[in-house]
């Protein structure tokens, strides 16, 4: 029996073969032999067990006429809760996984449902690695086959999924997100079966636990207000506001209860791909000032190029703001910063609505700003922007003020005070945190519109916030004194 | 088998050998032109590292092959005089290939294809970039 070259993974011409790939078809190629029954009955040393595993993996991704007589071969034989296994194909999707070829792309989510069932060691993370694969922006056929696959298989494993938080949050997080794109493109049978696979997991969810829905903090309701439209959703929204109880959470009787909570960084990774982090990472933490060019052809040629790719730019911003915080180090070296490169990301935008649900990602923070749990690192970015695009680029401070002042008022209407708090001491905090020295340079520049300047005026010394912000700081720094998790404060010496 | 020394593109010196193994990133593309009765195609790429960057051509399905961006592994490759253009190449005898994109940090200048290289001071037979030249 001959296997084919390169039954794994495609190679284009010229391209070096993955090390993963070369470690698993060698096990293969050792062992292939000892792979058909009689199967041993000894138990191998780890080594031989760990070469025996790969290749298992090797053998159940590339040939699934073996799939029968390979699964019962891993089940005779896993000793360690399927670890090992498990890992393999963790590091595969992680790694590899826009490399795949088709039958190894079908046979890896089969074998994700196997492990599920078994409740392996580690399946968690290999759903959850799994759900970072389905590219945001990406209507392609292959890309819509993962997401309807992975929702299949989270519905079909209901019992397993309410025991896992993290993966249940996980995935409505991403399938809110992913349904707000779906729901705007044109019908077809395999987008509109997809749409109802969507809508019907995320109810499931919403309706059923919502108790652990509340874990994924203030950024589910921006993920929820993009669905309005949706008749299950609008549905939800009206529960929500008038009938919060339905839900009964104790905790939960405002939306407000939702705005406190601080979203989880881990969730701003779920929608940005493996590669993308590594070379956002890259980018922020090594590129200097004026070299950046060429790399953001490189990322928007990759990324943003397609149709409707560029609504993957508010994913970018939400992780440069609250998965990224550079050290001291590199804020005071030449390394590029991130308001340039969310500048840049702004720019990128050719069409209003993403222009606008990115300029939300970029000041989301500040609208519930709470200087006791949140982050300076947050929210600086866009402060960053808005002065550095002074004196020269104008239009950009205007612009983000302009749309500042627009969330603050429009944002939830019922619930404006809060989010004026919000916003209040956001302000408050970057000056005293030295990311500005003031806000002089907005409210005495000349260059910025008297309209602006007045709105901002007025907004910083209303009497009336001012009073309640000082009240919350009294009310935060009594209460909250032990539940001030020791965020390190970022000083910066700003030049 | 003779052991591989990898190199940095500041240290390149025009010589007949394939000697030349560097891990480059490719910056900027020139377009493809094919050559001669066989059509055979040709592109010159700028290829680059953390100390200098270089003419890199390229032939036939080479050209097609690589990218802005992609970071480009040269063994064997050859760094020698073209129709008076100095030129890195993987040659007969070299080989490269793709081994990743983007992570790779890199410089526009010096550009070596463009040094003037004379004879070392001390050593003659050897050619090195006249700014690098030593004081006998």
């Amino acid at each position: 029996m001959t296997v084919p070259t390169n039954p794994l993974l495609h190679y284009n011409p010229y391209e070096a073969k993955h090390q993963l790939d070369l470690s698993l078809a060698k096990a293969y190629l050792l062992l292939h032999s000892q792979l058909k029954p009689p199967f041993p009955l000894t138990i191998p040393s780890p080594s031989e067990y760990a070469l025996l595993t790969q290749a298992l993996a090797f053998s159940l991704l590339t040939q699934p006429d073996l799939t029968k007589i390979n699964l019962k071969h891993l089940h005779a034989s896993a000793t360690d809760g399927y670890d090992i296994f498990t890992t393999t194909l963790l590091n595969l999707t992680d790694n590899c996984y826009p490399k795949l070829l088709p039958v190894p792309r079908t046979q890896l989510l089969f074998l994700c449902s196997q492990l599920i069932n078994v409740a392996a060691f580690k399946v968690d993370s290999l759903v959850i690695s799994l759900l970072r694969r389905i590219n945001g922006g990406d209507f392609t056929e292959p890309n819509l086959w993962l997401c309807a696959e992975l929702a299949k298989i989270l519905s079909d494993n209901w019992d397993w999924l309410i025991d896992e938080p993290l993966v249940l949050t996980s995935a409505l997080f991403v399938f809110l997100r992913l349904l707000a794109d779906h729901y705007r493109l044109v019908s077809g049978p395999q987008l509109d079966e997809l749409k109802r696979l969507e809508i019907s997991f995320c109810i499931r969810v919403l309706r059923n636990c919502f108790h652990l829905c509340l874990g994924i903090g203030r950024d589910l309701i921006r993920l929820l207000q993009d669905l309005f439209v949706i008749p299950e959703f609008k549905e939800l929204w009206k529960d929500l506001i008038c009938d919060p109880c339905k839900f009964g959470v104790l905790g939960f009787s405002d939306l407000c209860d939702i705005y406190r909570i601080k979203t989880p960084r881990h969730y701003f990774l779920l929608r940005i791909s493996q590669e993308m982090e590594a070379q956002l990472r890259f980018l922020l933490t090594h590129v200097k000032w004026v070299n950046q060019q060429r790399y953001q052809v490189w990322f928007a040629k990759k990324y943003l190029s397609l149709p409707g790719s560029e609504t993957v730019i508010v994913d970018v911003i939400r992780f440069i703001c609250q998965c990224y915080h550079p050290s001291k180090e590199i804020i005071q070296s030449n390394v590029i910063s991130r308001w340039a490169v969310i500048g840049w990301l702004l720019k990128s935008c050719k069409r209003n609505y993403f222009e606008a649900n990115a300029k939300l990602a970029l000041f989301y923070d500040w609208l519930f700003f709470n200087d006791t749990i949140d982050s300076i690192m947050d929210i600086e970015p866009a402060m960053l922007l808005i002065v550095s695009s002074v004196p020269q680029y104008m239009e950009i401070t205007h612009c983000l003020l302009e749309f500042l002042f627009l969330v603050v008022d429009n944002y939830d209407v019922q619930r404006k005070n809060v989010i004026a708090k919000g916003v209040l001491g956001a302000f408050n905090a970057l000056v005293k945190r030295g990311v500005v020295h003031s806000l002089e340079v907005l409210m005495n520049c000349d260059k910025l519109s008297p309209f602006l300047r007045e709105k901002l005026s007025k907004f910083l010394f209303d009497k009336a916030l001012v009073s309640q912000e000082k009240e919350i700081i009294q009310m935060q720094s009594g209460d909250h004194q032990d539940q001030i998790a020791g965020m390190p404060e970022q000083a910066h010496q700003w030049l | 088998m003779q052991k591989q020394s990898w190199m940095k593109l500041k240290d390149l010196t025009p010589a007949a050998s394939n000697s030349i193994n560097a891990t480059v990133i490719l910056v900027e593309k020139g377009s493809t032109i094919e050559e001669g009765k066989e059509k055979t195609k040709k592109c010159v790429a700028l290829v680059a590292d953390e100390t200098a960057c270089v003419n890199f051509q390229m032939w036939g399905a080479e050209c097609e092959a690589f990218h802005p961006g992609d970071i480009i592994r040269i063994s064997k490759g050859i760094f020698s005089r073209h129709k008076n253009k100095l030129l890195l190449r993987a040659g007969k005898r070299g080989s490269v290939e793709k081994v990743g994109e983007f992570t790779m940090l890199f410089v526009e200048s010096p550009n070596m294809s463009e040094m003037r290289y004379v004879p070392d001071t001390n050593l003659p037979s050897k050619l090195v970039p006249e700014s690098q030249l030593t004081k006998p």
